[in-house]
């Protein structure tokens, strides 16, 4: 077959054709997926919610309609008695090593964590991706660390404790034990660990002052202006520093370096 | 390099093919495939489409997906350039074939999305690069304008096959080093991992010196 000449009304038809096929195509398939798609992003936040407020068990709940305001988006589980068993709240970071960091985070009615699952990440696989199970185990021994490493990033730390479960952010904010608090960040993900808890602790204000959270003086009541002033300072001291590390995905060895020096 | 394969399907030379057996067609077919796995390997030869190959393989699988997912492209968009050389006017081939090449793209992501959400959640941002992947383009200029669409779809195999197993490699020995796990499951202690091979600076060390072996092997035999 003869090449089709390049003259300008042949270009323009080509085009035209070629780009209302492919549209037509891309619309039938977006057809075709969608329904699966909105499926599985459904199971994803009904298996987060199971997670973070019933520990993965079986028991029976029901799940008011979400509530969204200023970003966050709240679920509030009741057992079959309507007993409030807890919030899940979803929460988001902007400021993670590869962008933003999308949690879960279950809170009982005192604002105690029953558990948290990482939704959506960007961070770097086996360092800031760990995340998702970091923050909910005990730390263990002291790790072996091969000498190699040790050059790269420093001598290991000291074993501290980065579970969270069951703390409770109204008590003082979470913070990382380089910023003088008391979690340990992920071995060389700094910046991550900040990240994350500063989207728990964002959570807790966000749910204190949209939904309310019972305190011991007064329980069963909404929760007092209070809770927010005596911590509210946490929250900040979790994002000091270090702010041109946090570039982005480009910059993948800035945060290894930047936490060998912080423990030196 | 290109030479032995593309002059013997190149259409000027179509006429002495005619004459050919069977057999022979079938050679030539195979030999593309070939071509595109060791001479042509994109990632340690053609040194194409580097940017894929050092962000996605952190570990194998992960290298592995991305090779599939841009084999995949590769190989429709192949066949459909070279099934509309003709059609499509020399003066705006590029703007077609970009078009061609995003719509497939955008078809995998949507698919990889509503049934593999896993896979799909991995290589998320990786996906849509896969238009701006220079293997692809090159691929459909060097290639598949100039061949019939068994003939593309053949090298779309090989060269998908070749930047797969490039990356899956790549993926393998960081996610040996840096994590000490072979796809997932961990055989080395915790004490020997490197971190370093999972971060950036070991992705351009290991891909290195696997094209300084490749080619090494390459010139011995040549």
């Amino acid at each position: 077959m003869k090449k089709v000449e390049s003259n300008l009304l042949n270009m323009a038809l080509v085009m035209t054709v070629i780009a209302i096929v492919a549209g037509g195509l891309l619309a039938w398939v977006n057809n075709v997926t969608s329904g699966p798609i909105e499926q599985i992003n459904k199971q994803v936040i009904e298996n987060g919610i199971k997670s973070v407020i019933l520990s993965g068990s079986d028991m029976k709940f029901r799940v008011e309609k979400p509530y969204e305001k200023d970003g966050f988006i709240f679920h509030s589980v009741y057992d079959m008695n309507d007993n409030l068993l807890g919030t899940a709240v979803e929460s988001t970071d902007k400021n993670a090593f590869g962008g933003d960091l999308k949690v879960m985070v279950g809170f009982n009615p005192k604002g105690e964590i029953l558990g948290y699952e990482v939704l959506e990440h960007s961070e770097t696989p086996g360092l800031g991706a760990l995340a998702g199970e970091w923050f909910r185990q005990e730390s263990s021994e002291m790790k072996q660390q091969s000498a190699v490493t040790t050059i790269l990033l420093g001598a290991p730390v000291k074993p501290g404790s980065h579970n969270i479960i069951g703390m409770n952010p109204g008590d003082g904010y979470l913070t990382v034990s380089n910023d003088g608090g008391q979690i340990d960040a992920i071995t060389a993900s700094t910046i991550t660990s900040r990240a994350f808890l500063n989207a728990v602790n964002s959570a807790y204000k966000a749910l204190s002052d949209h939904i309310g959270i019972e305190t011991e003086s007064d329980t069963g009541v909404e929760a007092d202006s209070d809770n927010d002033t005596e911590n509210g300072d946490g929250v900040g001291a979790a994002d000091v520093g270090d702010d041109g590390f946090n570039a982005g995905a480009g910059s993948t060895g800035a945060e290894s370096i930047n936490n060998a020096s912080s423990r030196n | 390099m290109l030479v032995p394969a593309v002059q013997v399907l190149n259409p000027l030379t179509m006429h002495h093919q005619e004459t050919k057996s069977n057999s022979e067609y079938k050679m030539n077919y195979l030999k593309t495939i070939i071509n595109g796995i060791f001479k042509e390997n994109p990632t340690f030869v053609l040194l194409l489409g580097m940017c894929p190959t050092l962000a996605t393989t952190t570990s194998a699988i992960n290298g592995m997906g991305m090779g599939v997912a841009t084999m995949f492209v590769l190989i429709c968009s192949n066949a459909f350039i070279s099934l509309l050389k003709d059609l499509i006017p020399d003066g705006i081939r590029i703007p077609c074939y970009i078009v061609v090449i995003a719509s497939f793209v955008t078809v995998l992501q949507m698919v990889m999305q509503a049934y593999v959400p896993d896979l799909y959640n991995t290589l998320g941002i990786f996906i849509p690069l896969i238009v701006v992947n220079c293997i692809i383009l090159g691929r459909a200029e060097a290639f598949a304008a100039k061949n019939n669409v068994l003939a593309s779809i053949c090298d779309g195999i090989g060269i998908g096959i070749g930047f797969t197993l490039a990356l899956t490699l790549v993926g393998f020995i960081r996610e040996l080093l840096g994590n000490g796990a072979v796809f997932g499951h961990r055989i080395l202690p915790e004490s020997m991992d490197m971190l370093v091979f999972v971060l950036a600076p070991g992705a351009f060390i290991t891909l290195g010196l696997l094209i300084a072996i490749f080619n090494s092997f390459k010139n011995r035999k040549a």
